[in-house]
């Protein structure tokens, strides 16, 4: 009963994260949350827990976080993806100071204390603007695979500068650049520092103090990591899989509870 | 105390139609006042029904042909509620136009398209380099009586003014008392039942509010409580002119905290510091706006700090962090702010800013905020 679970119900991805009595990652799962935020979070804890080879019963506690941690019929509580993300990165950076998330539909940055708890945070849930969704969309606009977007950044070779931050006006803004002539690989390199430019302005809120971790899912993008860091000048830390940070922090307090 | 706290909560729930009620009633004439700072006991020594104007409830629509949607949500409201009509029960209408530039909008619209029978402008100041302010002010509030007595036809005498400020002051003191209570008690009212309280002071007539005060308080000293001790006390601050959303203030409590007493508009600022009865009426009005603290951003007041004063009230009740609730689109708390936080970095108070709409509430993300700096304090 040593097993503590973390889940991460997000606006796009569910993240399961499974942890044994000494805090190590058995397994974990990501997928689509879809509609149904109920269903797609005992899916992911069944998927990791097949993973890790466990069943239910093994498990000492649940704990949800992220957008939708009210909707998890099997967590045992619920704690805000701020903490939890601060304590995923300090788990997995243990001198990090400022975490920079960036997911499906928000973006946070948190400023985390030398004992590891969080000091102060911004948040921007009001729009989808340089989150994961704004990626979808100028992906789509650009006729590439979301994939490639972050590689096509370091094809760029000019600077074209993508002016606009909400996702409706900066499409159509990409669609016209497209249509001016410029390369896939310079409007790429726009978007990426149109969010960078977004981000430099949460953290010039919350205050930069090294290190610096991005994590969520639009830190796959290397294109936009490279960009912010650029931004900010300093090289940011990415864990090997960005997004289930939130859930490892949500497990590492579960298990705290057990 | 429950049967007051209910019709309390009844006469909230519809404005509107308690103020149209009562002029029918009294057979008086309504004054609406635009908050935070005329002083309404002239009107009520007129002899008419003072009412500070309230935010709506309902979404914002032909008032957006006069006010643009970047504008606070009391004005936006305001202005809505005027052009459809609603405010049909208001006789005339004060702005103080030298409180923000957004109240500087209202005389030319209302004067325009709404057309009150009585309009008055107050120009008072919004820096004190000293005695001649005061005798300004004085100045301005001598023209509002004059204009007044111009628009009832009848004298305002020293007497009815120093009556009318005698039941105010005694409104006050009750709501202080109320607030003492809670206090000592924090568990015994919840924060929308306190906003209530002291909203209802604010359209309904003092005697009237005054009866409703003494009834409750009764109840309240009587009542005894089961102190929650694992509650969070936390200082709600600002909300400058308009009534909080009570869903954000059950939000705060249902998240643990709970409101020991508040530096809110529609709470302890309202009601803060008497009119001394002493000297001259106007005077005693004029010292009283003039009156440094609680300090207000619309006054130009740099020598007290209002970091410094709501640090104070967490202190003297025990309580282990701030709110400040900033309305959307409200450049005075907007440019504040800023000093505002810093002194609570320099000073290590926990403390978090939340943004008060008015039609969107995303109350999801208000609750993120607001669980979030539970856990901080709480040291999750
Ligand atoms: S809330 Fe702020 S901007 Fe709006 S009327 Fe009051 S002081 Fe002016």
């Amino acid at each position: 009963m040593t097993i503590a679970i973390g889940v991460d119900v997000g606006s796009l991805c569910t993240k399961t994260v499974i942890l044994d009595g000494g805090n190590n990652i058995l397994s974990y799962d990501i997928m689509r949350s879809g509609h149904y935020y109920k269903g797609a979070a005992e899916e992911s804890i069944n998927n990791a827990l097949k993973t890790a080879g466990l069943r239910k019963e093994d498990v000492g506690y649940i704990l949800g976080t992220g957008y939708g941690r009210g909707a998890i019929s099997s967590a045992d509580g619920q704690v805000t993806e701020i903490t939890c993300h601060a304590r995923g990165a300090t788990r997995l950076f243990p001198r990090v100071h400022t975490v920079i998330d960036i997911g499906g539909q928000d973006s946070k940055v948190i400023g985390i204390g030398d004992n590891g708890r969080v000091t102060n945070f911004v948040m921007n849930d009001k729009c989808a603007a340089g989150t994961g969704r704004f990626l979808e969309v100028m992906a789509s606009a650009l006729s590439v695979d979301i994939g490639e977007m972050g590689d096509l950044f370091f094809a760029s070779d000019k600077n074209v500068e993508v002016s606009s931050m909400c996702t409706v006006f900066a499409e159509s803004e990409v669609i016209s650049l497209f249509a001016q002539g410029h390369k896939k690989a310079d409007i790429a390199a726009g978007i990426a520092d149109s969010i960078a430019r977004r981000v430099v302005g949460m953290v010039g809120q919350v205050g930069l103090k090294e290190e610096v971790i991005m994590s969520g899912g639009v830190a796959k993008n290397a294109g936009v990591a490279h960009a912010i860091g650029k931004r900010i000048g300093t090289k940011l830390l990415i864990a090997d899989e960005p997004q289930i940070v939130g859930a490892l922090g949500a497990a590492i307090i579960a298990s705290e509870r057990i | 105390m429950e049967k007051v706290l209910t019709e309390i909560a009844e006469i909230t729930a519809d404005p509107y139609g308690y103020v149209a009620g009562l002029k029918e009633r009294k057979e008086k004439k309504v004054i609406g006042c635009f908050p935070m700072h005329i002083p309404d006991e002239i009107i009520h020594a007129a002899d008419l029904i003072p009412v500070v104007i309230w935010r709506g409830n309902e979404p914002v629509t032909w008032g957006h042909a006069h006010v643009p949607p970047y504008d606070c949500g009391i004005t936006r409201s305001f202005v809505d509620d005027a052009v459809r009509g609603k405010l049909g029960f208001m006789d005339g209408m004060v702005f103080h136009v030298r409180q923000c530039l957004q109240a500087g909008e209202f005389p030319f619209i209302m004067e325009r398209h709404v057309k009150p029978s009585y309009q008055k402008v107050l120009y008072l100041p919004a820096l004190y380099p000293g005695d001649v302010m005061r005798d300004f002010t004085i100045t301005e509030l001598e023209g509002f009586k004059t204009s007044l007595e111009e628009f009832t036809g009848k004298k305002i005498s020293d007497d009815n003014l120093n009556k009318s400020i005698e039941i105010y002051n005694k409104n006050r003191g009750l709501l202080e008392r109320v607030y003492e209570i809670r206090r000592e008690k924090p568990e015994i009212l919840k924060a929308r039942e306190v906003m209530q309280i002291v909203w209802s002071s604010m359209f309904m007539l003092k005697e009237d509010h005054n009866k409703l005060l003494t009834e409750l308080i009764k109840g309240m000293e009587a009542k005894t409580v089961e102190p929650e001790k694992d509650k969070i006390r936390v200082i709600p601050v600002g909300c400058l002119c308009q009534t909080l959303q009570f869903d954000i203030l059950d939000l705060i409590e249902d998240l643990g905290m709970i409101i020991p007493d508040d530096d809110l508009y529609i709470g302890s600022r309202y009601f803060a510091n008497q009119v001394n009865l002493d000297g001259s009426p106007l005077g005693a009005l004029a010292d009283r706006y003039l009156t440094r603290t609680p300090v207000c951003p619309t006054k130009g007041v740099w020598q007290v700090h209002w970091g410094d004063e709501a640090i104070k009230k967490m202190r003297d009740n025990d309580a282990r962090g701030i709110i400040s609730i900033i309305v959307k689109y409200c450049p005075p708390h907007a440019c504040y702010y800023p000093d505002f936080k810093s002194k609570m970095e320099k000073e290590g108070i926990n403390a978090i800013m939340i943004e008060m709409e008015h039609e969107i509430i995303t109350l999801e993300a208000i609750k993120t905020r607001l669980q979030s700096f539970v856990e901080i304090i709480g040291g999750v």
